[in-house]
């Protein structure tokens, strides 16, 4: 009786966690594997190929839409990184009407990406646009302002949507981090008569950087695979011009029919972001340890 | 213990979960049940009617499965090559066609038609449109009808041309004129006082840009491949008729390096340009107060030509039985009724331009639409894209190049030889 209860006991985890690690086999396990597979097909032929791998570094296309991301990533996650942490440092003081302005703030985030594409078409439009029209309206020339019509503008202008879009979340982020820091070293420090400067560098900063890296991970991760308001805006144009490699990839598999292909691409994006992630995680574990 | 009662709660999600499942896939066709893909547009509703009618005709049941454009591709390509049998018609955009009877997903239509004493479709259909839907191209086996009979026109603005004492333009050249004179001289001349442009074109990347260059192209002299299947867009004549576009992107409004359908109907119809290359789709729009600035002056003809006369690209939406098809008899006789004399009529008068001559010769139609002479002219004179399964990547690789010697980034001659290199590693890795 005793015995059968025990197993009973051990048995039950087992038993419970059974549905979810079918459902995730099932849901995720086998298609990765299965794409693993695709990923080594090539054209009609059955057989196992690195063609696909190999092509990857002689597709100018795919180079260039690697450097886009890259850029958009880069350049997104900075100017994000300084504008939320310049709001959140601001809104965490005693200011008058703080919680209407970070309400406010909020709004952009919660628009579904395509719907922020869609406006920020309409207003970067160079003819009817609500921008030209405005720096018209203020005495400017717009003729070469063409936004997202102008192969060098068009990245910048698609990097600015985003850093208007998800700035918010960093915002959201740091601004919680903030919160959580104790009030003692604060006042320590005033008494020590440290400078603002003095307790920002060294109190805000090391107590905020679990804060900072889960905020920057998560957006390194969504950049890095953006797509919709990509699509939306410029659908990879003018020329090839705003081209990421999330767009390519869709391209790829449902334009071009080359599932392969598209897959081997998938790696690459899933390798990088992994690796990336790592650094960060590596760098919160090593904070954490302290 | 709370573990206790999880177990119930588990079985019972488990179920649910199951049973979820099943239900998706328990639909079998009754010989009764019809379903169709079909395009979110103004070509898709008009079948979607027709198929109303037909279910209160005849008793058989449609269900329609509607989806815009880009995803219909998609869905169609998707399903037809996991071989579900999902759909019993499917509505295809002429340039996709090849790509899905060089992959055998489509019904041979001639022993339906055996079935029924009849060697194959009458000769009322417009010759253009019918051969779209043979693989190979024109010579080879019937897979598909012709449903909607689209090519380009040319649009123009007829007051503007008399104001100016100018004849209807017969040539690229006229037109390029004809555009830097309106520049000049009509520069507050929009309603509302605004610049007019000259010319308007669509030069996004992909389907826009090539779609309003081919006619400038083959007007030039140019070819897409020579007769052995290599690329030759880079020919002096390909590479003269970018030069051309570039010139005419001159007088065309800034930022037109970017635009789709929507900017350029949207100059044209705010009066801001006086020409274009535009699709029929678009002629009602501009007698509707509503949207038009422009009622009753604007003109439609045949492309202009230069070295070789005007030749329009054409769009037709086909329609075709997948060879996977559950009631593949019911849908062959529902095809057939659609795309009858009497049912392709009701279609155009819901604006979609017919693939029967009939019907474009039809003096009630032509009197509720005017411009049925000069489509049924450009439909008979038109050209198909290249017919290669793999267009859509040839298309997107030229496309880009096109948008980008427009854009500034290259010059005419750098597009096109790079666009040649690219098309001739696509059509390697297809073989």
């Amino acid at each position: 009786m005793t015995i059968n209860f025990f197993r009973h006991e051990r048995a039950l985890p087992y038993l419970l966690l059974a549905p979810t690690v079918a459902v995730l086999l099932a849901l995720s396990i086998y298609p990765l594997i299965y794409s693993i597979r695709v990923s080594f097909q090539t054209g009609a032929h059955a057989g196992w190929s690195p063609g696909n791998f190999s092509r990857l570094f002689a597709d100018r296309f795919f180079l260039a839409a690697l450097g886009h991301t890259l850029v958009y990533a880069v350049c997104a996650l900075t100017f994000e990184f300084l504008l939320g942490l310049s709001l959140a440092l601001l809104l965490n003081e005693a200011l008058r009407g703080r919680n209407i302005f970070r309400a406010l703030l909020l709004a952009p985030m919660m628009l579904p990406p395509v719907v922020v594409g869609v406006v920020w078409r309409l207003m970067l439009n160079p003819n009817f646009g609500a921008i030209n029209g405005t720096l018209k309206g203020a005495g400017l020339d717009t003729t070469a302002l063409t936004w997202t019509a102008s192969p060098r503008l068009a990245l910048a202008s698609v990097i600015c949507v985003d850093i208007w879009q998800w700035t918010p979340f960093m915002f959201l982020v740091l601004l919680a981090g903030l919160q959580a820091i104790p009030q003692e070293p604060y006042e320590a420090a005033l008494i020590d008569g440290s400078s603002r400067w003095q307790t920002f560098r060294h109190i805000t900063l090391p107590l905020l950087k679990p804060a900072i890296l889960i905020a920057l991970l998560l957006r390194t991760m969504d950049l890095l695979r953006v797509f919709d308001q990509v699509f939306i805006l410029t659908e990879g144009g003018p020329g090839f011009a705003t081209e990421t490699i999330s767009l390519y990839i869709y391209r790829t598999a449902f334009r071009f029919f080359d599932f392969g292909y598209a897959a081997a691409m998938s790696f690459v994006l899933l390798v990088l972001t992994n690796i990336i992630s790592l650094l960060y995680i590596r760098l919160l574990q090593r904070q954490e340890a302290r | 213990m709370p573990t206790r009662k999880a177990y119930p709660l588990s079985i019972v999600l488990i179920l649910t979960l199951t049973l979820l499942n099943f239900a998706g896939c328990g639909q079998k066709g009754s010989s009764k049940q019809l379903t169709l893909a079909v395009n979110s547009g103004v070509e898709g509703d008009a079948l979607k009617q027709a198929a109303r009618d037909y279910e209160a005709q005849t008793g058989v049941h449609i269900n329609i499965a509607e989806f815009p454009y880009a995803n219909l591709f998609e869905k169609e390509l998707v399903d037809l090559n996991a071989r579900t049998g999902a759909y019993d018609l499917v509505m295809l955009d002429d340039p996709w066609f090849p790509r899905f009877a060089t992959s055998e997903f489509l019904s041979d239509l001639k022993p339906f038609y055996e079935k029924r004493g009849q060697s194959g479709p009458d000769d009322d259909f417009v010759a253009n449109s019918l051969a779209l839907g043979h693989h190979p191209y024109q010579t080879g086996a019937l897979y598909a009808l012709p449903y909607v009979g689209n090519s380009q026109l040319f649009f123009y603005r007829k007051d503007v041309f008399q104001k100016h004492n100018l004849k209807e333009p017969a040539t690229w050249d006229e037109v390029l004129a004809a555009a830097k004179l309106f520049n000049e001289q009509d520069a507050q001349s929009a309603p509302g006082g605004g610049k007019m442009y000259g010319y308007v074109m669509r030069a996004a990347q992909g389907n826009a840009a090539v779609a309003d260059f081919m006619p400038i192209f083959w007007a030039f002299g140019a070819e897409m491949f020579d007769p052995q299947g290599k690329p030759t867009v880079n020919s002096a004549e390909g590479i003269n008729a970018l030069r051309f576009m570039l010139e005419l992107g001159k007088y065309s409004p800034p930022g037109y390096a970017s635009f789709n359908a929507d900017e350029v109907s949207a100059h044209l119809l705010q009066g801001t340009a006086a020409m274009s290359i535009n699709w029929p789709a678009w002629i009602s729009s501009f007698s509707d107060p509503a949207k038009s600035k422009v009622i009753g002056q604007m003109g439609f003809t045949v492309m202009p030509g230069a070295k070789n006369p005007g030749r329009a690209e054409i769009g037709n939406w086909l329609i075709a039985i997948p060879r996977d098809a559950r009631n593949a008899d019911a849908a062959f006789d529902f095809l057939v009724w659609a795309t009858s004399r009497e049912q392709m009529k009701a279609s155009a008068l819901r604006g979609n331009p017919p693939t029967r001559k009939s019907i474009f010769n039809d003096p009630e139609m032509v009197a509720k639409f005017p411009a049925y002479p000069q489509q049924l002219r450009s439909l008979e004179n038109s050209r198909p894209r290249p017919r290669t399964p793999m267009w859509n990547e040839i298309e997107n690789a030229f496309g880009i190049f096109l948008s980008k010697a427009n854009s500034g980034e290259l010059s005419a001659e750098d597009a096109m030889n790079q666009a040649n290199a690219e098309i001739a590693k696509i059509l390697e890795r297809g073989k």
